[in-house]
């Protein structure tokens, strides 16, 4: 049977019976997999504590391909994220930013680019730092690099630059329209356009610098609720996660 | 010939218990089937017995059949020693240890935000109200020692900061029989962190 070997995060953590627990990963040279580790719910598993939601491991496991359960082998913690799990805030962005990589993607998917940024991400998320301009840039680019990317250049139906100091949005063509455009057209919300080109940096900032940017509240706040609104457009519903991490971060 | 229906349900019925398919429970229905009559009212009643008499003790939210519970109503126990637990079958582990002389507080859950579980769906305001009612001097966290365990004894620790009560969690680390050689090194920070003073 082939062994597999890879860098992976933990998403998930299922009980399976008393002793094992069924466990979701993102792999880098696999994408998401589902994988059984046996005995690992005993005090002295092997597995110790890199079977953890938002741990970062070197994982080996086997069965056959295109098989929808794997075997966990061995698994050696690469990168816990203790900071991330020492702040209830930080925690919680974690937490979301893994529930919407689980909810975004299907077994089977190999991307490594998306790993790559998943990874990153986690690592620069600090409490000392705001961690909702990350959430922001998160929110935005895993949607692109799962191919979901709203169309910000030019209006979606005459392709000409918008001139005025808004635009319209569709969440259903993920586009812009610009003023003269909007007629007839099912356009569900409006964008400054300083939040637009906001939008935009976020699109493309890279993801070392990301603490440098300074976002107008009002700007913030409108940032927000479109991303949000891009994501439901996408799932078509609310992840567990995101009410409890707006719960939390408005509560301290 | 078709199975008689009362024994289908019986089947079905078992099959939901967690950890029973259908050859076991097909087994298990045999069995009560051909067993003595006694043994299956006995076995009736028990099931009965658990949902009627079995209520959540106001003050700990453990499980009793009087409330307060026996722990709570015991004048021997420490009031000024809560330990926090998350599920009920925890008090009656750590009472099988019979070291901890204090009383406990049952979480009935813990923070897991990918289930959509907040700090509002479990006992929390009960544990401070408790706090805040006086007397209690030391909180000990026994949740699990995983990543939602954690954040709930994170979450109790700030809930509780402002009342001045000394909070502690129950150690972490190498197992005991376990070898230190094969141990991540997480868990070995963890030992490393809880360590004691021998003197
Ligand atoms: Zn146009
Ligand atoms: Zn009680």
């Amino acid at each position: 049977m082939p062994l597999f070997r890879t860098r992976a995060l933990v998403l998930r953590v299922h009980y399976l019976s008393d002793t094992d627990k069924l466990v979701t990963f993102y792999t880098e040279r696999y994408g998401k997999i589902k994988a059984v580790a046996k005995g690992a719910r005993r005090i002295k598993s092997k597995f110790g504590a890199s079977l953890e939601p938002l741990t970062l491991i070197s994982l080996i496991y086997f069965g056959k391909e295109h098989q929808s359960l794997y075997r966990v082998n061995q698994c050696d913690i690469v990168e816990f994220h203790q900071t991330v799990r020492d702040s209830l805030a930080t925690c919680f962005y974690a937490l979301y930013f893994i529930d919407l990589l689980d909810s975004l993607t299907a077994e089977g998917q190999t991307d490594p680019n998306l790993f790559m940024f998943v990874t990153s991400t986690l690592e620069s998320l600090t409490p000392e730092q705001n961690p909702e301009l990350l959430c922001r840039i998160y929110e935005l680019r895993i949607l692109a690099l799962l191919g979901y990317k709203p169309r910000l250049e030019q209006c979606v139906k005459c392709g000409q630059f918008p001139r005025s100091h808004w635009v319209g949005f569709s969440y259903n063509s993920q586009g812009i329209y610009c003023a003269p455009c909007l007629d007839g057209n099912p356009v569900e919300t409006r964008i400054n356009l300083g939040t637009l080109q906001y939008l935009k940096k976020l699109l493309t900032l890279d993801l070392n610098r990301w603490s440098r940017l300074k976002i107008p509240k009002g700007s913030e706040e409108e940032l927000e609720q479109f991303t949000h609104r891009l994501i439901l457009a996408r799932l078509g519903r609310e992840l567990k996660s995101y009410p409890l991490l707006k719960q939390i971060i408005h509560n301290y | 010939m078709k199975r008689p229906s009362v024994l289908t349900d019986l089947i079905q019925e078992l099959k939901r218990l967690p950890g029973i398919g259908q050859k076991t429970a097909e087994r298990l229905s045999f069995f009560i089937m051909r067993g003595e009559k006694l043994r299956a009212e006995k076995l009736s009643a028990a099931i009965t017995n658990v949902k009627e008499k079995i209520v959540l003790c106001s003050q700990c939210h453990g499980i009793t059949e009087r409330n307060p519970c026996d722990i709570c109503s015991d004048e021997r126990r420490d009031r000024s020693l809560i330990c926090v637990v998350e599920e009920p079958h925890d008090v009656y582990v750590l009472e099988n240890v019979g070291e901890f002389k204090g009383v406990y507080h049952v979480l009935m859950g813990v923070i897991s935000p990918l289930d959509g579980i907040g700090p509002g769906e479990l006992t929390l305001d009960g544990l401070k109200a408790r706090v805040e009612a006086g007397g209690v001097k030391e909180i000990i966290i026994a949740t699990n020692p995983d990543l939602e365990g954690d954040a709930t004894a994170i979450y109790i620790a700030k809930l509780l900061k402002a009342n001045g009560v000394k909070l502690s969690r129950i150690a972490r680390g190498v197992p005991v029989g376990g070898d230190i050689e094969y141990a991540d090194t997480v868990t070995l920070q963890k030992a490393l962190e809880g360590r004691t003073d021998m003197g």
